[in-house]
């Protein structure tokens, strides 16, 4: 039989519980809040993104494991959850943003491309033969209509915007401490300072430019976005966001 | 007299028409070629010759190369957009024709004579190769002075487009394209004679020719009238004109307008079709006094139009 | 007989000081017998975007339903207007998606975009019939009489020209164009768009 909490309905996908819930949902939830903390804050001038990165052991090559990714030069995207089922978001995410630029000429807005990944994520949701992903996504990104966004998308596919958004292990008491610690006008900087104070309140082992990451949007001047979006031979627009090197993570962390 | 008349036409080989030497001298000409030899036999070196291309059979070789309505995609393109019209009535004959010629799409004249004027009782259409049909009704204009100044007497209009005719058809397959009215005065009176480059020849009250013939053909039919008054058969023309290059592409511009009576051919005028769209003819016989315009005509009286003018230039900002 | 000069007609657009202008004739052929003389063929995309879209009759409906089923999924979707650049690569994304078995159309785009400062920046923009676009600082021509008024455009068209004198430019480019031109004609249409208004004629042509 089924387990107790779920009883009967708890294996199938598309069925609601007398109560009115989608009991693998509510499971694929249970798996996010299992994952590492990553979290995310909006400032006056860009967004920071950051996550911790454990190993298993102490053998593992770290240097190669990427929990905050690119999709497009001006979007970013951190998760806590499931590696493997984020790295196929992350795929369908960046073929999402090419697609939306052979149509357009142009990077998705944050909002558009939010919408493209929670689309997957609801349809996994909804088909047969697929489970829920078990990830909740934070994204990042500046565009020329909204300027910088945060969204935070869950398993079921739901997403909000957010100031600042705390997902996995920590979860709770990490949007406690924003709460507490955020104002509107936080500029960047203080903004990466946060989020490291934040990740530290509960971190297991040590913090280091090694166990952590962290991805900032950046919001153009006024005379790079004059000077036009296609940056050079490239004919790249210039990334709005990026990761920062270990170096860089060094250095804040060092403050 | 007729020292006069050899010596034009010995003239006429040995400059205007010399062409290639070796068929010039003591050629050869059917009766065929001529319809009958009566009163035209010393004429044969007056006959232009023409280059032909150096091939065993130059009528098939043209074929080939040459407009032709067999073979719609050769070569040699010939200007075909064009509206004619020619109507016996009554009070004589009106040749109203358009004034546009085309390359392909493009405008290449809107002030083309297509009406030519061979002498004063008579009058030829241009439909087809302008140059084909230029230099024939000239040259068709030459033999009907001689054929005066030979018989004492002005040739019949059927006399004429038969020489005509019978002149085009020797150069069957060879690539020659008119489509004409030849019309006149003569001791029958008013007549118009139909000639093509194929050796059609017909005679007839009414023709139009050329691609806009049909809707010359629509106004001329519900208009036309063996008792036509002068007016009404000028304005028939200048409508029928109108009508065409309004609807054919490939016709328009303007109308040259002709009447022919008893005593020769007179030019009637030059009629912008735009402004025939518009105004109308202006103070002229016949005029409406209003414009051809289908939005003029029906303003105020059907649907879609209201009864005030509507502003030629109307700011919708 | 060519696909494209079918049913005739031409658009130009062209640019002028903080304005863009698009025209275009009103003629509807078959072949060369001229059947409508109010074919539209210059429609609204945005309140700042024209587009043109010269060619095949039945594909100038088709391609208008297109456009807008797609503008307005963008609108909905986005949360805002297109910005002209962006319109210009969805016109060539459409048309190339055709590329075995395209619509015999050729667009030709107008529009003022916005810059980061808050002004308007004209841009005006072409495509052949596969969406090979062709985005010209002074004026863009397609159609049957697209020649002629390539010719015409290069003898009158002056730059930073404000919205009357532009609408004088491009109007007597396009009637004296399309006077040259078999299967354009019968009237003509012509939208001056500027930062705060769009003025919109109807000019009287040639009729013949």
């Amino acid at each position: 039989m089924a387990s107790a909490d779920g009883g009967a309905y708890s294996y199938s996908l598309t069925v609601f519980s007398p109560s009115g819930k989608l009991v693998q949902i509510e499971h694929a939830l249970a798996a996010v809040s299992q994952g590492t903390t990553s979290l995310g804050i909006k400032a006056s001038n860009g967004i920071v993104i950051a996550t911790e990165k454990k190993s298993s052991s102490i053998l593992v090559d770290d240097s190669v494991i990427d929990k905050v990714a690119i999709v497009c030069p001006n979007i970013g995207l951190v998760y806590s959850g499931m590696g493997p089922d984020f790295r196929v978001l992350l795929t369908k995410a960046r073929k999402s943003a090419q697609a939306y630029w052979k149509l357009y000429g142009e990077y998705p807005p944050t909002k558009v491309l939010t919408q493209e990944i929670a689309t997957v994520m609801q349809q996994a949701t909804q088909s047969g033969g697929v489970r829920p992903f078990g990830v909740s996504l934070l994204v990042a990104g500046w565009d020329n209509n909204r300027g910088p966004s945060l969204y935070q998308v869950d398993p079921s596919g739901s997403f909000w915007a957010w100031k600042a958004s705390a997902i996995g292990k920590n979860m709770t008491n990490a949007k406690t401490f924003l709460e507490k610690r955020y104002n509107d006008d936080i500029s960047l900087e203080d903004a990466i300072h946060t989020a490291l104070l934040t990740l530290k309140e509960g971190f297991e082992g040590e913090m280091t430019e090694k166990t952590i990451e962290i991805g900032v949007v950046t919001v153009p001047t006024l005379a790079e976005l004059e000077e036009g979006k296609i940056g050079g031979e490239t004919g790249r627009p210039k990334p709005t966001f990026r990761k920062l090197s270990e170096e860089e993570v060094r250095d804040y962390l060092a403050l | 007299m007729n020292t006069f008349v050899e010596r034009f036409t010995t003239n006429a080989s040995n400059g205007l028409f010399c062409g290639n030497g070796a068929v010039e001298e003591d050629e050869e000409f059917s009766d065929a070629m001529w319809g009958s030899e009566a009163g035209f036999g010393s004429l044969a070196r007056g006959v232009p010759s023409f280059t032909v291309p150096s091939v065993s059979d130059p009528a098939a070789f043209l074929r080939l190369h040459t407009d032709d309505h067999a073979d719609p995609n050769c070569k040699i393109k010939i200007q075909h957009g064009t509206t004619t019209l020619a109507f016996r009535f009554q009070g004589g004959v009106i040749v109203a024709v358009d004034s546009r010629a085309t390359a392909g799409s493009y405008v290449a004249s809107g002030t083309v004579k297509k009406v030519i004027e061979i002498n004063p009782y008579l009058l030829g259409t241009m439909a087809g190769g302008a140059a084909d049909c230029q230099y024939w009704e000239t040259y068709l204009g030459m033999h009907c002075r001689l054929h005066e100044l030979r018989n004492r007497e002005r040739i019949s209009v059927s006399a004429a487009s038969k020489y005509l005719s019978n002149l085009v058809y020797g150069y069957k397959g060879m690539g020659l394209s008119m489509g004409t009215m030849i019309c006149g005065w003569d001791k029958t009176g008013p007549a118009v004679f139909y000639v093509d480059s194929d050796g059609t020849r017909l005679k007839g009250d009414l023709f139009s020719v050329g691609s806009g013939s049909t809707f010359a053909y629509g106004v001329l039919d519900q208009g036309y009238r063996w008792d036509l008054s002068d007016e009404e058969a000028q304005e028939l023309g200048r409508r029928s004109i109108y009508a065409a290059g309004h609807r054919d592409a490939f016709s328009g511009n303007t109308c040259n307008l002709y009447h022919v009576k008893e005593n020769g051919w007179n030019f009637i005028g030059n009629y912008d079709i735009s402004k025939l769209h518009y105004d109308g003819p202006g103070d002229v016989a016949g005029s409406p006094g209003h414009g051809y315009g289908y939005d003029l005509r029906v303003e105020g009286r059907s649907s879609v139009n209201a009864p005030e003018a509507a502003p030629a230039v109307a700011a919708q900002a | 007989m060519s696909i494209m000069e079918y049913n005739g007609g031409s658009v130009i657009a062209m640019v002028g000081k903080d304005c863009v202008a698009i025209a275009s004739d009103l003629r509807l052929g078959n072949q060369a017998l001229s059947i409508s003389s109010n074919f539209q063929k210059v429609f609204p995309v945005t309140d700042r975007i024209y587009v043109g879209l010269p060619g095949l009759g039945t594909d100038v409906t088709t391609l208008r339903e297109r456009f807008r089923y797609r503008i307005n999924m963008y609108t909905i979707k986005e949360e805002r207007e297109i910005e002209p650049e962006t319109f210009a690569h969805l016109v060539s994304s459409t048309l190339y998606e055709h590329r075995f078995g395209p619509y015999f159309i050729e667009p030709v785009i107008a529009g003022l975009s916005k810059t980061p400062s808050g002004g308007v920046k004209p841009l005006i923009a072409a495509a052949d019939l596969i969406g090979c676009l062709n985005f010209a600082k002074d004026f863009v021509v397609a159609g049957t009489a697209s020649t002629k008024l390539l010719g015409v455009a290069e003898g009158l068209w002056e730059p930073d020209l404000e919205p009357e004198d532009l609408f004088e430019t491009i109007s007597q480019t396009l009637l004296n164009s399309v006077d040259r031109d078999a299967f354009s004609g019968w009237g003509a249409v012509v939208h001056v768009i500027t930062k705060d208004s769009i003025i919109s004629r109807t000019l009287k042509g040639r009729m013949d």
